[in-house]
């Protein structure tokens, strides 16, 4: 256990130090930080300026809460108009009577003055009209749009991470194996040590990311006020979603390191890991499918089809509810799939890691002996 | 004691050889605590093959390898301080920073793999390099990294493939005063080396490896023994055809002539020598290492 821990440390230490990883880790955060405040600096919400000659101000913000309204005084109806032909304001009340545009008046504008002026002289006249009640009979879609807009940005972020970290895997173990240093390693700790040592360091390494990424989206987009619009239980879905990473890259790392073991110079490490980097990229072309159709047949079957599952489970969890047995039976078999994974890819790694030269062959390694 | 018997080898053969290879056959020797044991043998004779079975990083079709009378295990190698043939550091990581890691691989804590990295680099002259990443040095010095990675948790046991090669004859007598060091302590060592004087200026004993089989072991002085020296006579002036009869070979320079022989009387060839000129030289030769390993792996 020792020996796996000293091996996990170096992988941290080496990897948190080189300057890729600082700029990468700082890029990420200043994007994710700079996304989260995009909708405020698009524009978001409308919102009017108004002024006002001799009334007074409507209640149009208790109305429309999602609109902001500014309010100016006029001393008298040719400084409004002034401002009015200037841009300054949208529209001016003049007299609790006449409202002043530049041109037609913006509909939603003016619906919304003609329908608050009415109840407002209605209830100074003493006539109560209660107001309608709305019903929604589908289901809840006030946070669709949110919902869908997380599930894109987190699988997005799952697949790169993915992708980033089981390549260092693999650069790691041709490293060790090309440069012979894994005879002299080998000689002081067991195979699985160095490949349990190698995974769960570059694993951390991951999940410092991860983590950081998550973190300063959620604190960004509660300071921009983005937060506002995410559906209920956003704190548990992030820690679901580092569960799934940690399955997802187990899984995506242990097969690395085999398909790695298989080669003794860096430049073959592209083509030995074809395979692997297909079968995540498939698995995110599907999850991002799932974003758009996040209850259809294909979504719920593959969540919990491992490895699929490590990324479209995540996906549904964070477009639609997802029972929670559901969530467990999924990790469930995503775990015993790793398992398996481990079993078959460090007896490979075990045989072939000694074996420089030429190429192996995967199946043939696990056969042998 | 370090007990290496009847090691056998075989590895699979490729297109040109569907039989396999045979690379040991039957390889079995000792070395005792405190006995610095020189492995040699042509090349291909299956010497690094036998230590990277010893180290547990290959794996042996039959034959065992034991250590202190019990088989050798994980527990035991990770005592053992290794240098493989094919040289291999972190090229990144730094000099002081590697050697640590390792001696803490090996099971030291944190200070006590500091401190002996510490008088390492000291010993090897390696102290003002110790910041340096590994790629920074030259292919002698890497190898005095690679040698304090093989010694920095005071091994039991030194298994080191060819640590002289690649060395200034200043870092071989260093090496080879640290050796010593270890040997006096009691640690058994093994190294392989083509350069035989060194092998025969160090050793307690020497194995000859041919073929994968051990063709000769034993000391320097045995292995001598074993061997008829030469008598070599060196006479000025000899009267022409004085050697006539006699056996082995003469051989003309200047006025001297030499003869060499390993047969015949040789008080009868003193004789005939006296009377013939002035006898500059009489005497047995020792056969050196060299000339051993010729005869033996012949
Ligand atoms: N991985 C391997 N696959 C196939 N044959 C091998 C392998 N390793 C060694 N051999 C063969 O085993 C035999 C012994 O090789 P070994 O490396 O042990 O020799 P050596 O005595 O160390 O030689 P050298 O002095 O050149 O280092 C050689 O014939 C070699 O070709
Ligand atoms: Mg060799």
């Amino acid at each position: 256990m020792n020996g796996l821990l000293l091996v996990a440390r170096r992988e941290v230490s080496t990897q948190v130090r080189t300057r890729a990883f600082v700029i990468g880790l700082l890029v990420t955060a200043l994007l994710v930080g700079a996304v989260s405040f995009l909708p405020k600096i698009m524009g978001g919400g409308d919102s009017y300026k108004l002024g006002l000659v001799n009334s007074q101000q409507l209640p149009l913000h208790a109305a429309a809460p999602d609109i902001e309204f500014e309010w100016r005084k006029f001393a008298d109806e040719a400084a409004a108009k002034r401002a009015v032909l200037a841009g300054d304001v949208d529209a001016v009340l003049v007299d609790n009577a006449r409202v002043l545009t530049d041109g037609e008046i913006n509909t939603e504008l003016g619906v919304l003055l003609q329908s608050v002026n009415r109840e407002f002289k209605l209830g100074a006249a003493g006539v109560a009209i209660p107001p309608l009640e709305m019903q929604s009979v589908g289901a809840d879609a006030r946070y669709q749009e949110a919902r869908q807009g997380i599930a894109t940005v987190l699988v997005l972020l799952l697949f790169m991470l993915l992708m980033g970290q089981i390549v260092m895997v693999a650069m790691g173990v041709v490293e060790e194996k090309g440069s012979r240093i894994v005879e002299i390693l080998l000689a002081a700790v067991r195979p699985w040590q160095l490949l349990g040592g190698k995974i769960l360091g570059l694993g951390v390494v991951g999940l410092i990311n991860l983590g950081t990424i998550l973190v300063i989206g959620l604190a960004a987009s509660s300071v921009s006020g983005l937060a506002a619009d995410f559906p209920p239980g956003m704190v548990g879905l992030v820690v679901a979603v580092l569960v799934w990473f940690v399955l997802g890259y187990a899984f995506f790392a242990t097969l690395s390191a085999a398909f790695a073991s298989l080669v003794s110079r860096q430049e073959e490490v592209n083509t030995v890991l074809t395979p692997l980097t297909m079968m995540i990229m498939v698995t995110y072309f599907v999850s991002f499918y799932v974003t758009n159709e996040p209850t259809g047949t294909l979504a719920t079957v593959l969540s919990y089809v491992p490895p699929f599952s490590s990324m479209v489970m995540p996906v549904r969890m964070a477009a639609t509810e997802v029972p929670m047995w559901q969530v467990g039976l999924s990790m469930l078999a995503m775990a015993l799939a790793v398992v398996v994974v481990l079993k078959i890819g460090s007896t490979v790694y075990e045989r072939a890691v000694l074996r420089t030269g030429a190429r192996l062959k995967f199946g043939e390694v696990l056969r042998s002996r | 004691m370090l007990e290496i018997s009847e090691l056998r080898k075989r590895f699979a053969g490729g297109p040109g050889a569907p039989g396999g290879k045979v690379a040991l056959d039957g390889i079995s020797f000792t070395v005792r605590p405190g006995e610095m044991f020189g492995f040699v043998g042509a090349n291909g004779a299956g010497k690094t093959t036998t230590m990277r079975i010893v180290m547990g990083v290959l794996q042996a079709d039959s034959g065992s390898v034991s250590w202190q009378g019990r088989p050798l295990g994980y527990d035991d190698r990770q005592r053992f301080g290794y240098m493989p043939e094919e040289r291999g550091l972190y090229q990144k990581m730094r000099v002081a920073e590697q050697i640590e890691y390792f001696g803490r691989l090996h099971g030291l804590s944190a200070p006590a793999a500091k401190k002996a990295t510490d008088d390492l680099l000291e010993r090897l002259g390696l102290t003002e390099r110790r910041g340096d990443a590994v790629q920074a040095l030259s292919l002698g010095n890497q190898q005095r990294v690679q040698l304090a990675v093989a010694l920095v948790h005071d091994p039991e046991v030194l298994i080191l493939d060819e640590p002289f090669s690649g060395l200034d004859p200043i870092a071989v007598d260093a090496l080879a005063t640290a050796l010593q060091e270890r040997c006096r302590g009691g640690v058994p060592v093994i190294f392989s080396s083509h350069q035989l004087e060194l092998v025969e200026r160090l050793c307690d004993s020497v194995g000859i490896v041919s073929a994968g089989r051990m063709v000769a072991s034993g000391t320097v002085a045995d292995l001598r023994a074993a061997e008829s020296g030469t008598l070599r006579v060196v006479v000025r002036d000899p009267a022409p055809g004085w050697a006539d009869g006699l056996p082995g070979t003469v051989s003309v320079s200047g006025s001297r002539q030499v003869l060499l022989t390993d047969e015949g009387d040789d008080q009868e060839i003193l004789r005939r020598a006296m009377k013939a000129g002035h006898v500059e030289h009489f005497g047995v030769e020792q056969p050196t290492l060299t000339e051993i390993f010729k005869e033996a792996v012949a």
